[in-house]
């Protein structure tokens, strides 16, 4: 399940981003219509994604109510951290990028 | 009422949310405490030790104790021991018995079966009746409850209608901005957490809707008897014959279950008429096994033969919605870190009450910054502010320690931890009376601080069962309850030291969280 | 948004007050009714319209509540109530009579 909340998490981060406030706030430039377009299509596929392996791993009522659980932990984290910690927000969403797929692929 | 949707819906918004939000803030707090609801328990009985779990030993065991003590009573009740429950329950009914109804609850050590003597308490399960039934007369606390879910609803809706940039807005929350960042807090908890929230309000309507809605039953049954008949499939048992036969061995019953049903966890093991020949033994599967109740996870059994007689019949698709609201309320299917979620989520819908009650008075308070003296009605509202949500703190911490202090001889002494909760509750109305509204807050929430993080201390000190002790044996109920009340005293600290320092002019608005982090 | 009482109009206050009892009690009957009528017309087996019928009434409910204080006047309020209950009423009379034996 941490995978599934990892990929959620950076999922969130995603979709954060890829509003055009966030985006100057957080990294601090200006982005490109590709980028921000890029940063929804990820953040949704990593939403999905993430619901497809809770599903898969736990079965639609467990794996749903568990989902929906790590979502709402993942982005309250985000929205209340972000304007304290954003830098160490931005590394923790990079490293759920990274460490939630694998969690996800060998708990599989 | 006013010009346009939006505004009549922020209206009312504003008025339901400020009439039933104390109580609901109060029903949200204990509610939540609620699942923690067998580790609270665990703390206030800590003569009642944990062994590893051994359903069958245990099983065997309660037999042995209800045949030896309760030979005569027409029904026996057993819950085996479980992860969160350390203790092996049995009650029994004895239609000549004096007790409660003619009840009798004892509770056993799961190793030796013995009838362990704890101190008499309601543990966690005051807060848990609390939360619904509000220490009122039956059935008045669960309709006042019941209609409070519905204005969260309400609330929910009305405040979604209200929120003009709900989706531009869902990753903003401005720290350091007085009221502003109190609405941004109140908004961001709101609709980061709105499937709990929902959720949680909703089926509170769903559990007790055959109680407040009782139209439907009424057309199509005439009574709720055969409703209930229909739905959860009455057991017909038959009348006791008064001749003796031994009951068959319940582990050999519980064996059967197992065949049927690999792993299961058994909820509680009902007996009826023990010791005749028209005894009946059913098993009912553990809530926790399952995120919908599961009337179908339902074993009778010929008590004499030990024949198989029937199981609970299956759901149909609406039970099964309904079934499945009750089991997402009751949360009792979480392991450990999605209760800790439930909890969390909890405390989130506590905040957002919490906040919005802090913000309807600020909001008002600005516009008398300047004026010496509040006007009558502001003050009564910072009053009930103070004492419904650091009161209350204050009345659940007076619960612990009236827990850990009371003789465990005193007459009537699981009330009296209870009278601590609603004195200490009515004590810190009237500090908040007589003291100005920032002090109030700084005092009570100082005095917070202190009664909750020296729980642990007061713990170690008058059990054997202190942080040292809970830690290396691995109870983590024990220790969790501790550490919790620990944190809550440090958050209680912080707030509090935001209380008092905060300088006075600033300070008529609202405490903000973030003014010192920005300046630091 | 007025944040005070004082100084209210009286007519605003009754207003008020006539539209609150509009929500609680005619929005009790209205949800009723709604239950009622979907327990007694739903393709279902009792029990399973019965808490169908009870589940969705909460919805009527609110809905009822949002109208009250959404209209344009207390009248108004009363009026979305009383005459939906009505109506459903009837139909409820009328599948209650014909499901009688």
């Amino acid at each position: 399940m941490l995978g599934v909340a990892l990929m959620g998490f950076a999922g969130f981060a995603g979709l954060c981003l890829a509003m055009e406030k966030h985006f100057n706030d957080l990294l601090g430039r200006k982005p490109t219509g590709r980028q921000l377009r890029a940063l929804k299509i990820t953040g949704w596929a990593l939403l999905l994604l993430s619901l497809i392996l809770a599903v898969h791993g736990r079965g639609w009522a467990l794996g749903l109510v568990e989902w929906i659980a790590v979502l709402m932990a993942g982005v309250t984290l985000w929205v209340f951290g972000l304007p304290y910690q954003p830098r160490l927000l931005l590394g923790a969403a990079l490293a759920s990028l990274v460490l939630g797929p694998l969690l996800a692929v060998l708990a599989v | 009422m006013k010009e346009g949707f939006r505004q009549a819906m922020a209206w009312l918004h504003t008025w339901t949310g400020l009439i039933f939000g104390w109580l609901l803030f109060a029903i949200f707090l204990t509610g939540t405490l609620s699942y923690f609801k067998d580790e609270i328990s665990h703390w206030t009985q800590p003569e009642v030790q944990s062994h590893p779990l051994d359903p069958v030993t245990s099983l065997g065991l309660a037999q042995r104790y209800l045949e030896t003590n309760a030979g005569h009573a027409s029904t026996w009740f057993i819950r085996l021991p479980s992860e969160r429950e350390a203790a092996l329950s049995v009650s029994w009914r004895d239609p000549n018995g004096g007790g409660r109804r003619g009840f009798t609850d004892k509770e056993l050590d799961a190793r030796t079966g013995e009838a362990v003597e704890a101190r008499d308490s309601r543990g966690g399960e005051f807060f848990y009746r609390f939360h619904f039934q509000l220490q009122m007369p039956h059935p008045w606390g669960r309709w006042l409850s019941t209609f409070c879910a519905f204005i969260m609803l309400l609330g929910l809706v009305t405040g979604i209608i209200t929120h003009k940039k709900i989706f531009k807005e869902f990753f903003t929350f401005r720290p350091g901005k007085g009221q502003r960042s109190w609405l941004d807090g109140h908004n961001a908890i709101g609709v980061l957490v709105l499937p709990f929230h929902l959720m949680i309000s909703y089926s509170s309507l769903v559990i007790f809707m055959y109680m407040v809605m009782p139209a439907s039953i009424l057309a199509s049954y005439g009574d709720s008897s055969g409703y209930f008949n229909d739905v959860f499939g009455r057991d017909e048992v038959p009348k006791a014959v008064a001749q003796t036969a031994p009951l068959a061995p319940l582990t050999e019953l519980y064996a059967k279950v197992q065949e049927q049903a690999p792993g299961a966890r058994m909820g509680y093991i009902q007996v009826h008429n023990p010791g005749d020949r028209n005894a009946r033994v059913t098993f009912t599967r553990a809530s926790a096994d399952s995120v919908a109740y599961q009337r179908s996870a339902i074993w009778t059994f010929d008590g004499v033969s030990g024949e198989l007689l029937r199981r609970g019949a299956p759901e149909s698709a609406a039970m099964t919605t309904s079934f499945t609201f009750v089991g997402l309320h009751m949360g009792n299917f979480a392991g450990p870190w999605l209760r800790w979620l439930y909890f969390a989520f909890g405390v989130a819908g506590t905040a957002v009450i919490g906040t919005g009650l802090v913000m309807w008075l600020g909001k008002r308070q600005l516009k008398h910054a300047k004026s010496a003296r509040m006007p009558g009605e502001l003050r009564l509202v910072e009053v009930l502010n103070i004492a419904s949500m650091s009161g209350l703190l204050l009345g659940v911490a007076a619960f612990f320690w009236a827990n850990r202090l009371l003789p465990a001889t005193l007459e009537g002494r699981a009330d009296w931890e209870i009278n601590g909760f609603f004195l200490a509750w009515g004590a810190s109305l009237l500090h908040a009376m007589l003291r100005s509204g920032r002090r109030a807050w700084g005092e009570q929430l100082t005095l917070g601080a202190l009664a909750f993080a020296l729980l642990p201390l007061l713990n170690a000190l008058t059990s054997d069962q202190g942080l040292d002790h809970s830690i290396a044996a691995g109870d983590w109920a024990m220790a969790g309850f501790d550490l919790t009340a620990l944190a809550t005293g440090l958050f209680l600290a912080w707030a509090a030291g935001k209380m008092l320092r905060a300088p006075k002019p600033v300070a008529k608005h609202a405490p903000r969280a973030a003014k010192t982090v920005e300046a630091s | 948004m007025k944040s005070k009482a004082a100084g209210l109009p009286l007519s605003y206050r009754l207003a008020v007050t006539s539209r609150s009892l509009a929500a609680l009690l005619g929005g009790y009957l209205l949800a009723s009714m709604a239950s009622v009528c979907i327990t007694l017309l739903a393709p279902m087996t009792q029990a399973d319209a019965t808490m169908t019928g009870m589940m969705l009434s909460f919805v009527f409910y609110l809905i009822a509540f949002i109208w009250c204080f959404a209209c344009r006047s207390a009248w108004r309020a009363w009026l979305g109530m009383l005459l939906p209950s009505l109506v459903l009423g009837l139909i409820n009379a009328l599948a209650y009579w014909m499901n009688l034996p």
